[in-house]
């Protein structure tokens, strides 16, 4: 119980900084939705970082991977909310979207990839294979070039909820 | 130059030194979207000899289709031909780039990935060594008395949305901000130390509102068209090539705003007595600083720059700053401060001989001395330019 208290208490630690709410056919409709969210939200929660500009870049750069994995793991209906919050040096990120059972399959299978070993060296090897990548690639990038703290929860009846810890404030300085 | 209909990225190839570049944002959904820029990469890797440079300085953002695109066709290109070299200059101004392409260097000994970063700032060097900060902040304190009145007649006033590129250790920014009050101030420069310096600074007096960034005033991550006030003080005459930083300030300036420079022609300082000494020692620093290339004469030139760089309503000024304005010892403090790094550091790095610089020291000797004499003189003059973006 004290467990739970204290992890409720750093949760709430979190102050809410943007919330972007969309339908989820209205997301899933144009790729370019990414890179627009993506570069929006970072500018604007950028700007009382010490280095606004770098921050935004790569907070840009992160965002729009986990975006880019939701777009091609998402349903067509249902809800989508991306929702950045922060406490202190961390910004999380939340992207809470409707779901079926094998899209929860594959980001949890993902998550056990994290925990395994070796990830840097999968990430690497991913990123110049013959074949393209597949979806899980921007998820490792999160986990390895930005130490990204990633954790994907069934929340309720269809809904997940994929977050993503970053600390970026450190890799600008 | 290669530019797809309404493609968010510029794609260009110099054939003359084997170097494709990539600029702006490359994120498709499919890597069909791709096709001519792949195209052309394919056909620059095919007339190459011997390094094959891949500039990807102001490629922005890269998702990881349009990554793993282009890695395909340089690793095969280096396996198909393994005289094939491949050097991937990346920025330090873009946080994701350099580890981005360290992949490559994994995945192949023909592929090289260096980081741009100092080469173009052929002053830096000597301004961050020993100690000047001090020195830019009493030279930003005693211009400031002259510029707070003459930034007006050059359009500044209350509420704007200013940039001030190369702002070094950030005392101008604060000033602006105290006294016209910016909707934003960005603050930008390419020294972190010079950042940290000026981070501090606004930390320690509680000053807010204030946005220092790490950037390359030739290759800036700032949008177009953002800011009505644009101003780049005593650096254009110390980078080699002045028009491409002015493209930049160009660039990020809405159409109608204007661009502010200051610059000197440092064979004009002056002083009463030992007038002679005094003169013939700041002639022979402007050498001192052609020799490394970097124009301290630039000020006079700034009208002639701001109309090539295609501005319009050209304003001038120029002052004096002297040891007639506020305390002397300041002027004093910053030509002992100039003797110490052009007399003892940057001479030696060309090779002087110590007749010479002795000779050169005593100027600067004498121009402290008549700052510091009641009964004298000592000037170092500054010239002001500004010009409108036309609409």
């Amino acid at each position: 119980m004290a467990a739970m208290q204290q992890g409720e208490a750093s949760l709430s630690d979190f102050k809410s900084l943007i919330e972007i709410d969309l339908n989820s056919g209205v997301f899933g409709s144009n790729w370019a939705h990414c890179d627009q969210i993506s570069t929006y939200v970072a500018r604007m929660v950028s700007h009382n970082r010490s280095d606004s500009l770098l921050y935004a870049n790569l907070l840009s750069s992160a965002l729009n991977e986990l975006l880019e994995t939701v777009f091609r793991m998402h349903r067509r209906d249902g809800s989508f909310l991306c929702a950045v919050k922060r406490r202190g040096p961390v910004d999380r990120v939340e992207i809470t979207v409707s779901c079926q059972a094998e899209h929860l399959a594959f980001y949890r299978g993902v998550m056990n990839v994290l925990e395994g070993p070796d990830v840097a060296k999968r990430y690497r090897e991913t990123l110049v294979a013959a074949a393209a990548p597949g979806p899980q690639v921007g998820l490792l990038e999160l986990a390895v070039d930005y130490a990204a703290k990633l954790s994907v929860d069934e929340i309720g009846d269809g809904f997940l909820r994929l977050t993503a810890d970053l600390a970026l404030e450190e890799q600008t300085i | 130059m290669y530019e797809a209909p309404h493609s968010t990225y510029a794609v260009s190839f110099d054939e003359n030194n084997q170097e494709f570049s990539l600029a702006g944002s490359m994120r498709p959904q499919h890597v069909e979207e791709l096709g001519a820029c792949l195209q052309v990469l394919r056909s620059s890797l095919n007339v190459v000899r011997g390094t094959f440079y891949l500039n990807v300085k102001r490629l922005v953002r890269l998702n990881n289709i349009a990554f793993h695109a282009l890695s395909s066709l340089l690793l095969k290109a280096c396996e198909e031909r393994p005289e094939l070299k491949v050097s991937v200059i990346t920025s330090s101004v873009v946080g994701w780039s350099t580890r981005k392409f360290a992949v490559l260097e994994e995945a192949s000994a023909n592929i090289a990935v260096e980081e741009y970063d100092s080469a173009f700032y052929p002053g830096q060097a000597f301004l961050e060594e020993g100690g000047f900060i001090p020195i830019l902040r009493t030279q930003t304190k005693m211009t400031w008395r002259h510029e707070k009145d003459i930034l007006p007649r050059h359009g500044m006033r209350e509420g704007l949305s200013i940039a001030d590129i190369c702002c070094g250790a950030g005392d101008f920014a604060v000033l602006l901000h105290k006294q016209f009050a910016p909707a934003r101030l960005v603050a930008l420069d390419h020294s972190k130390s010079s950042l940290d310096y000026a981070r501090q600074v606004v930390a320690d007096f509680g000053v807010s509102g204030i946005e220092y960034v790490f950037g390359d005033a030739a290759e800036m991550l700032l949008d177009d068209n953002q800011f009505d006030f644009v101003t780049c003080r005593h650096s254009l005459q110390i980078f080699n090539r002045p028009e491409r930083i002015l493209k930049e300030l160009y660039r990020i300036c809405k159409p109608g705003g204007r661009i502010y420079v200051t610059n000197e022609k440092i064979s004009h300082c002056l002083g009463e007595p030992h007038k002679e000494s005094i003169s013939w020692t700041y002639e022979q620093l402007a050498r001192l600083f052609d020799h490394f290339g970097m124009d301290l004469e630039f000020g006079p030139k700034s009208r002639r720059y701001l109309m090539d760089a295609g501005l319009d309503d050209i304003r001038t000024d120029h002052f004096m700053v002297s040891s007639d304005d506020g305390d002397p010892r300041d002027f004093a403090d910053v030509v002992k401060s100039w003797k110490v790094l052009f007399a003892g550091d940057m001479a030696s790095r060309r090779g002087d001989d110590a007749q010479f610089i002795e000779r050169f020291a005593r100027g600067f000797d004498d121009h402290v001395f008549a700052a510091l004499h009641p009964k004298g003189y000592a000037g170092w003059p500054i010239w002001v330019a500004s010009g409108r973006k036309p609409k």
